[in-house]
């Protein structure tokens, strides 16, 4: 509980979150949940992949765009070679080929015909069942498009089936089929930004179906007046997720999470003095239901920071890291009351405790650092130093495009 | 009588409660009526319409009076007004040959000629311009002649003189923002980082390129040489620099270089004494808040606020983070004390320029800060962050805290503007600190508190001899009654501005100032005592 609301808890005051320019989280999920809306109304499609892989840049290497094996290599080089003379000698080389060009149809008729001649062909059967899924065969195509996928050594045809597979069951709605198709791709192509897009309009579409159901059966529910909130809470509406966040509080006052949720909507409205106090009577109401509940408490700390009232703070943070002793941000907050205190004694382990939970935390680190340094420990300040320039590193490329675009070199050139 | 008691405790209560001040804009009425335009008012294409520009106070004719000079982005001109000595200002920009055309950022200013007369720098976006001062009369460009041209379009932005090398001629460190091109640079909308809070907005600083600062060296012969490579100053090139404050923070009698920088971390840079400068921002706690997280920093100003004798940092940032106070622990080593100082709970405001004085003469600097939003954009999400919005003033209480008494300290606070550079002064002489402010596609604001401090107060005008004749880099220890104060004198710093070169000193109830000790740049310590107070005093280092 503590680590799923924390993230949460941090956008709103402890980590306030550089909205300037930066996509937010909560950028993020509108623009999917806008996204969304068109896929709503647009039924997926497979005969778009052809069109995708044109668009894709010709050096991306990502994309539909099949990334063929020296075998398949091999056969267009002799269909580039000796071109009409070998189409009827090979025309599997030349279906692949109609394929890249875009021409399913022809892919699917020319496939067809050459897997006469060799019924075994394991390219040809995967080329077949693209073009078809291409062409709106998803029917006919499922079967050769699961073998591949399962079967395909060439883990490029092995992804541009898998992808297939699971535009044809969006397309037909098989959301049970394609969810384990996704969480292979997702597992074999962790980086692939195709694999992630389709993955990610799978689980838009469930989440949407679900959602739908609900505004269906159970139209009164609180649930429906939360889940309302959440919608309008990641388009930046915080003013009508409260308002429904409080419909749902009316209509279950005993429900967990809904005056957390109102007071972190409240928080993201507004700065003013009046919404850090009613932000945190939802706060102080989210305890009542849920005495240990460590986010809520730690956030009530935020909050009288935000106040200047870094005595009263200091002991919801204790209280937060007694209720859970894991929680990272309520490390940090303890350990800098200690350090502001210069005990620096007591801070530094749960500092070094942080560190431990979360080796990629920024925060623990640097804080550890400046414990260090002040605790007169040069050489491990220095250490952790290292480990915050190791983390504030830019991915490399980030910059890159708009670099060459200004013809500079890259800032690490 | 317990109502007696009870109104009696009221009346003693009120008695020690300190004065407030009641600063008001006076612009109008002191003749600074020209808008200042900036960019876009409801919507901003582009970054550079969003940064500009600074302001200066500074007496360009010698005749004791603070003139006033405020930068303007394209549109306009950058303009001068000569302070004639009775509460007016001539705009004198023609005549003194200081009209300019383009996008102006950031002003410093000292004299780097040595001939008794103070020079300006203005950096902006395309290149710096050096104008010499001609004998209090005219300002002549002479960037070309200083080798100060620049070989590319660049986003200069702030600048500050300082003598690094401590030979008593002044160099120029200019900070620079992003590389930026009109023909490539995404528009609103374009991509992740041309978003705020749901609306399409002017794309940068993140997805736009670094670039690196600048530090030229003066030859002593009118021109300057870049230095930067050699002299580390350009290896930082992961930030997007803004404010530049100069200042002796580790007291080892050179001078260092803090850069704010915009979502990136912020700089510092550890004058080696041999020509070299070393960024340890990180290190020494000066880069992050308190989080390990860069702010986006903007502006930088410094003071001892605690009267622990080592001077401190602040730096203005972006809305929904906190500004930063750094505490300085000794040797350059800062801890962020915002919280424990007050000071955490202005965070829907960007600030911009900010400086510590003294606008009470209590002996105690408090903190203006100015505000106002890089997007105009924002006013359509109808929430508490504004693209105008007013300053905040706190009051330094004496004990390491602040009170912030923006709501009480006169109507000229609470204005709402899209302030930018922001430069500190007392134009009349009068004791008091007046305040002006650059804003956006307006008039300026003239600060001036109304009601007279209650404290008493010296201003120091020091003049170099062996160190550079504007004194840049001179530190001073004050002592008066039980308190000990210091400063040094600058170049440069708050957001992209200049403020008047000679040093504040509030005095609180001291009626005598019992020791000035000054290190001046060139080496020489010298002492002077017994001074009196509520005056001008003018102190020329002594030649060996």
């Amino acid at each position: 509980m503590p680590a799923t609301k924390s993230a949460l808890g941090l956008r709103t005051l402890a980590i306030r979150k550089h909205a300037y320019g930066l996509c937010s989280a909560e950028r993020v999920l509108a623009i999917v949940a806008q996204a969304y809306g068109v896929f709503c109304r647009r039924p997926a499609a497979f005969s778009s992949i052809a069109a995708k892989s044109r668009r894709s840049p010709p050096k991306s290497g990502v994309g539909l765009r099949y990334k063929p094996t020296p075998q398949v290599l091999a056969k267009a080089a002799v269909f580039f070679l000796f071109g009409g003379v070998l189409f009827a000698q090979d025309p599997v080389a030349k279906g692949i080929e109609e394929f890249h060009q875009g021409d399913y149809a022809a892919a699917k008729i020319t496939l067809e015909q050459a897997l006469k001649r060799k019924p075994n062909d394991a390219h040809a059967r995967t080329f077949l069942a693209l073009s078809r899924a291409a062409t709106g065969g998803c029917d006919a195509a499922s079967n050769d498009l699961y073998d591949a996928f399962t079967n395909q050594q060439d883990a490029d045809l092995r992804r541009l089936a898998g992808l297939a597979l699971v535009e044809c069951h969006l397309a037909h709605n098989r959301l049970d089929a394609a969810m384990p198709v996704a969480r292979a791709l997702q597992r074999d192509f962790p980086a692939d930004a195709d694999v992630l897009y389709e993955a990610a309009r799978l689980y838009m579409k469930a989440w949407n179906d679900v959602v739908y159901q609900m505004f269906q059966k159970t139209p009164a529910s609180y649930r429906v007046n939360q889940v309302s909130a959440e919608i309008f809470e990641i388009q930046g509406r915080y003013t009508e997720a409260a308002a429904e966040y409080r419909k749902a509080i009316e209509k279950n006052p005993a429900a967990i999470n809904l005056h957390f949720r109102l007071g972190r909507a409240l928080l993201l409205h507004s700065h003013s003095p009046e919404t850090l106090a009613a932000a945190r009577k939802e706060f102080e109401a989210e305890l009542k239901l849920t005495p240990g509940d460590a986010v809520a408490e730690y956030e009530i700390g935020q909050i009288l920071l935000a106040e200047n009232k870094p005595h009263e703070a200091a002991p919801r943070f204790e209280h937060a890291l007694a209720e859970s002793p894991d929680f990272t941000e309520a490390l940090l907050a303890v350990a800098k009351v200690r350090a502001d205190a210069k005990r620096y004694d007591q801070a530094i382990p749960l500092l070094e405790r942080a560190v431990r939970l979360q080796p990629a935390n920024e925060s623990a680190h640097y804080n550890l650092m400046i414990a260090y340094r002040n605790a007169g420990r040069t050489a491990d300040a220095q250490r952790e130093k290292e480990e915050v320039d190791k983390l504030k590193r830019p991915p490399s490329g980030e910059f890159t495009e708009f670099l060459k675009k200004l013809g500079e070199k890259a800032p690490n050139q | 009588m317990i109502r007696f008691a009870l109104l009696l405790a009221a009346f003693s209560a009120a008695a020690h409660a300190p004065q407030l001040p009641d600063f008001r804009n006076i612009a109008a009425q002191a003749g600074l009526r020209d808008i200042f335009p900036n960019g876009g008012i409801t919507s901003k294409k582009y970054i550079i319409e969003t940064t500009g520009s600074g302001a200066a106070f500074l007496d360009y004719n010698n005749d004791g009076l603070l003139d006033i000079f405020v930068l303007s982005g394209k549109g306009g001109t950058n303009r001068l007004y000569r302070n004639d000595g009775n509460g007016l200002f001539t705009d004198v920009t023609r005549e003194t040959g200081l009209t300019s055309d383009g996008w102006s950022q950031g002003v410093c200013a000292g004299d780097f000629d040595n001939d008794g007369f103070t020079d300006l720098v203005v950096t902006s976006w395309g290149g710096i311009t050096l104008y010499r001062n001609v004998e209090g009369r005219r300002f002549e460009n002479i960037t070309h002649q200083a080798h100060l041209d620049q070989s590319r379009v660049r986003y200069n932005t702030g600048c500050a003189f300082l003598d690094y090398d401590n030979d008593g001629k002044l160099d120029l460190f200019v900070a620079n923002y992003v590389k930026f091109d009109v023909a490539t640079a995404p528009k609103p909308g374009e991509n992740p980082y041309c978003w705020y809070r749901d609306l399409a907005v002017n794309c940068g600083p993140r997805g736009l390129p670094f670039d690196r600062n600048i530090l030229y060296h003066n030859n002593g012969d009118g021109t300057f040489t870049d230095v930067s490579d050699a002299s580390g100053i350009s290896k930082p090139d992961q930030s997007y620099c803004l404010g530049v404050l100069t200042g002796d923070f580790n007291q080892d009698g050179r001078t260092d270089i803090f850069v704010a920088c915009d979502q990136t971390p912020s700089l510092l840079y550890i004058n080696r004494g041999d020509g070299t400068f070393s960024e340890e921002a990180l290190l020494r706690g000066a880069a992050f808040d308190e989080n390990g997280k860069a702010m986006s920093g903007m502006g930088a100003t410094s003071a001892d606020y605690d009267g622990d004798g080592k001077p401190d940092i602040f730096r203005s940032n972006f809305s929904d983070e906190r500004e930063t106070l750094y505490h300085n622990r000794g040797g350059a080593e800062f801890d962020d004390v915002t919280i424990a100082a007050g000071m955490a709970h202005n965070t829907r405001f960007v600030g911009w320029g900010c400086g510590f004085f003294d606008f009470d003469n209590s002996g105690w600097k408090g903190l203006f800060l100015a505000n106002g939003h890089v997007f105009p954009e924002v006013d359509r999400l109808k929430i508490d962050i504004h693209y105008k919005d007013r300053a905040i003033l706190y009051r330094n209480n004496g004990n390491g805290t602040f009170t912030d008494i923006s709501g009480r300290a006169g109507p000229g606070i609470l204005e709402r503007h899209a302030a930018r550079g922001v430069a500190f002064g007392d134009y009349d002489n009068d004791g008091s600190v007046e305040i002006l402010v650059n804003n956006q596609n307006e008039m300026p604001s003239l600060l001036k508190c109304e009601r007279k401090p209650a404290g008493n107060w010296v201003i120091l005008a020091l003049q170099g001899t062996i160190s550079n004749r504007s004194a840049i880099g001179a530190r001073v220890r004050l002592t008066a009654g039980a308190r000990t104060q210091i400063d040094e004198v600058r170049s440069g710093g708050s957001y992209l501005s200049q403020n008047d070169l000679r040093l504040h000193f509030g005095l609180g109830t001291a009626s005598k100032i019992d020791r000035v000790d000054i290190d001046w740049p060139g080496g020489v310590h010298q002492v002077e005592r017994h001074l009196e107070v509520n005056r001008i005093v003018t102190v020329r280092e002594p030649r060996r």
